[in-house]
């Protein structure tokens, strides 16, 4: 079967000629029955009337004058049909040789029957007819019939126009079937293409949407959208492996240069193998530290949107978040200072959130010197924003170097010697990219006795909804 | 301590055996889930350590198969997969702790450690006692030696984690989780200066200093 005949809009039109057909057929049994039947009601009634005129005649005049009328109306070009015959059946007079009543039973008897004629060409013509025949009191039998063709002409006509149309129903409906199935198959067969093609790996295609809003373009722009985000975060899974690859590089590199330095110095005897060994593990564990780092770095640079997100309050958390960093302030001779508004609320992913202001406040206490001051703060900006900042007066971030340090990796110069694997910034920044936020880094308090200027750090959230 | 180390890393699994009998444990070991339920089915063990990723029969399903037979074995889930939501799944199916790869041993013996212990303990204390050092959990005092000891919510917390771990070692990882429920890393000392606040409180003014460091673990509460 062509592939045509198999889809869904040509089964769908078969079904639908095929119901309208049968309610067709019953359309025209009805019309057909009411015509016809009406046609032998009247035929009947004429004939019925023309039988009770002539028995009035026998009634007054006998058989004589009934005989007589039966002659004058057979001989006029009456369009009914008579004859009158003897008890023994021998014709008398009328307009027809024999009677068409086969099984007269006697009494009052009707019957259907087929009248051929010649038409005045000589053609044969055959007519049906209805007919009425009567036993006179005397024993005589009467007949009296009409020929119902003409107003049989009629139903016949209806008839065939009726069939015509039901024909020309069923052609232009198989027709339309087929087109609509052969557009339905294109459109379709293009959305399989790209399907094709996207499961083949091919995530660049799309679909065409032809711009009609119909529900293939509606099917299309899904697909696409579909395609979009699963080339977006391929992609983004692509460039996370590559980026675990890449950061990984230099610490393991780090890590055989100090095992094959430590497995010399132990063969020198200028160093136990078992302290070499501790450098080595202690190495691993940085190497493991900065690879689940660089981990959740990626991962939420592969997603649009944070998973695990719920409502929660941000200065509470900066409470709590606070509250595990105060005693290393108060150690550092830091001052520390907490400011909050009651009654925000934020959707993020709690532990993420927590994660980064600990980063940021871990960099702010690793950064100012002692004696300086740290201050977080939480609050609705006027745009409706949640803003979740840090300010301290260490030494701050170059204008020229605050989009650098969120890249990965990158340490400025004056921090070389802090410990820590320059990872703490980007994993905020890509926090707050995960929340559809941003990190704001700006300059602190400003410079004052020799320190400073500061550093301000400010997670960004848009406002919910 | 019986312990039913069920990994299908032979290599992991035999590092942890030898790392885990070396400080005392008699370790036995399964190479998959299925292997992991029939051993531990009896209840012989006193921790179990699952990998969450095994053939045939992973640790989830293995370990939701036991609690529903009823055996309260403690489960420690070792797992590559460390979001919160794998944490949570862990959890749920009836771990008692989640530890995500790649962990260090001192790490993985205190949490075997802690798990083999709370079992021992039971039933729900209201005086914890480790030492001359009590702790009232209902009128959320603490004594040393007859003496009070004035302590901040957090110290209480941290304390008291400490006191019903008491002798044995806790990892700063195990503090932050379970003392503070965050499950990162924080880059600085965070958890050691908390400690030191601590330790400056209970041991300040008495011989025996309790609260000791343990190198390259973390911390110990000495009786």
């Amino acid at each position: 079967m062509p592939r045509l005949f198999r889809t869904t809009p040509f089964r769908l039109t078969l079904l639908f000629l095929a119901l309208f057909a049968a309610a067709a057929s019953l359309f025209l049994a009805y019309i057909y029955i009411a015509t016809a039947g009406e046609v032998a009601i009247r035929t009947d009634e004429r004939v019925s009337r023309e039988m009770a005129s002539l028995e009035a005649v026998h009634r007054d005049g006998g058989l004589a004058a009934l005989n007589q009328a039966v002659i004058e109306r057979a001989s006029v070009d009456h369009p009914m049909l008579y004859l009158l015959t003897t008890p023994d059946g021998v014709t008398v007079s009328g307009s027809i040789a024999k009677s068409p009543i086969r099984s007269f039973s006697g009494e009052r008897t009707w019957a259907s029957f087929t009248l051929t004629d010649k038409d005045p060409d000589g053609a044969v013509v055959r007519q049906p007819a209805r007919g009425l025949e009567e036993r006179l009191p005397d024993g005589w039998r009467l007949f009296v019939g009409a020929d119902v063709g003409e107003s049989e002409f009629y139903v016949n006509r209806i008839l065939r126009a009726l069939w015509g149309a039901g024909a020309l129903m069923v052609v232009l409906g198989l027709a339309g079937g087929l087109l609509i199935s052969r557009d339905v198959s294109r459109s379709m067969a293009s959305l399989n293409n790209v399907i094709d093609r996207a499961r083949g790996g091919d995530l660049h295609v799309r679909a065409d949407v032809r711009g009609s809003g119909d529900e293939y373009d509606e099917l299309a722009a899904g697909l696409n959208d579909m395609l979009d985000r699963l080339e977006r975060s391929v992609g983004g899974l692509r460039h996370a492996g590559d980026a675990i690859a890449h950061d990984l590089r230099s610490p393991l590199t780090r890590l055989r240069a100090r095992l094959e330095a430590g497995m010399i110095d132990a063969d020198a005897g200028r160093m136990d193998a078992k302290a070499a060994l501790h450098q080595a593990l202690e190495d691993a564990d940085g190497v493991l530290r900065t690879f689940n780092a660089v981990l959740a770095i990626a991962r939420l640079e592969a997603v649009a949107d944070a998973p695990g997100q719920t409502s929660f309050d941000p200065s509470e958390l900066a409470r709590s978040v606070a509250e595990l960093y105060e005693p290393l302030c108060e150690e550092k001779d830091l001052e520390f200072q907490l400011e909050t508004q009651e009654g925000l609320k934020l959707k993020a992913n709690r532990e993420f959130v927590a994660q980064a202001l600990a980063n940021i406040l871990d960099n702010a206490v690793k950064y100012t010197p002692p004696g300086g001051a740290i201050m977080t703060r939480v609050r609705r900006r006027s745009s409706g924003d949640i803003e979740i900042s840090v300010t301290d007066t260490g030494p701050g971030i170059a204008p020229e170097d605050r989009a650098r340090v969120i890249e990965r990796f990158v340490r400025l110069e004056n921090s070389r010697n802090a410990p820590g694997a320059g990872l703490g910034l980007s994993l905020v920044a890509a926090v707050a990219r995960a929340h559809r936020g941003r990190l704001e880094l700006d300059e602190g308090p400003g410079a004052v006795d020799g320190s400073g200027p500061g550093l301000r750090a400010a997670l960004v959230f848009p406002m919910a909804g | 301590m019986k312990l039913l180390i069920v990994e299908d890393d032979l290599e992991a699994s035999r590092a942890m055996a030898t790392g885990l009998t070396e400080k005392g444990h008699q370790c036995e070991t399964a190479g998959d889930g299925e292997a992991g339920l029939r051993a531990a089915r009896d209840g012989r063990f006193d921790v179990l350590v699952v990998d969450r990723m095994m053939p045939r029969m992973d640790g989830v399903t293995m370990v939701e198969t036991l609690r529903r037979e009823g055996v309260k074995t403690p489960v420690l889930f070792l797992s590559a997969l460390g979001e919160i939501n794998d944490r949570v799944t862990g959890l749920n199916a009836g771990g008692d702790d989640y530890l995500v790869k790649p962990y260090a041993l001192a790490e993985l013996q205190a949490r075997v450690e802690a798990l083999a212990r709370r079992r021992e303990l039971g039933s729900v204390q209201t005086r914890l006692k480790v030492g001359d050092l009590e702790m009232d959990l209902i009128a959320r005092e603490v004594h040393r030696a007859g003496v009070e000891i004035d302590l901040q919510p957090r110290e209480f917390q941290l304390l008291e984690f400490l006191m019903r771990h008491g002798g044995q070692s806790v990892t700063r990882t195990m503090l932050l989780e379970k003392v503070w429920d965050y499950h990162f890393d924080p880059q600085t000392n965070v958890i050691d200066v908390h400690i030191s606040r601590l330790r400056a409180k209970i041991d300040k003014g008495f011989d025996k200093p309790m609260l000791q460091t343990v190198r390259g673990a973390g911390y110990r509460l000495e009786p």
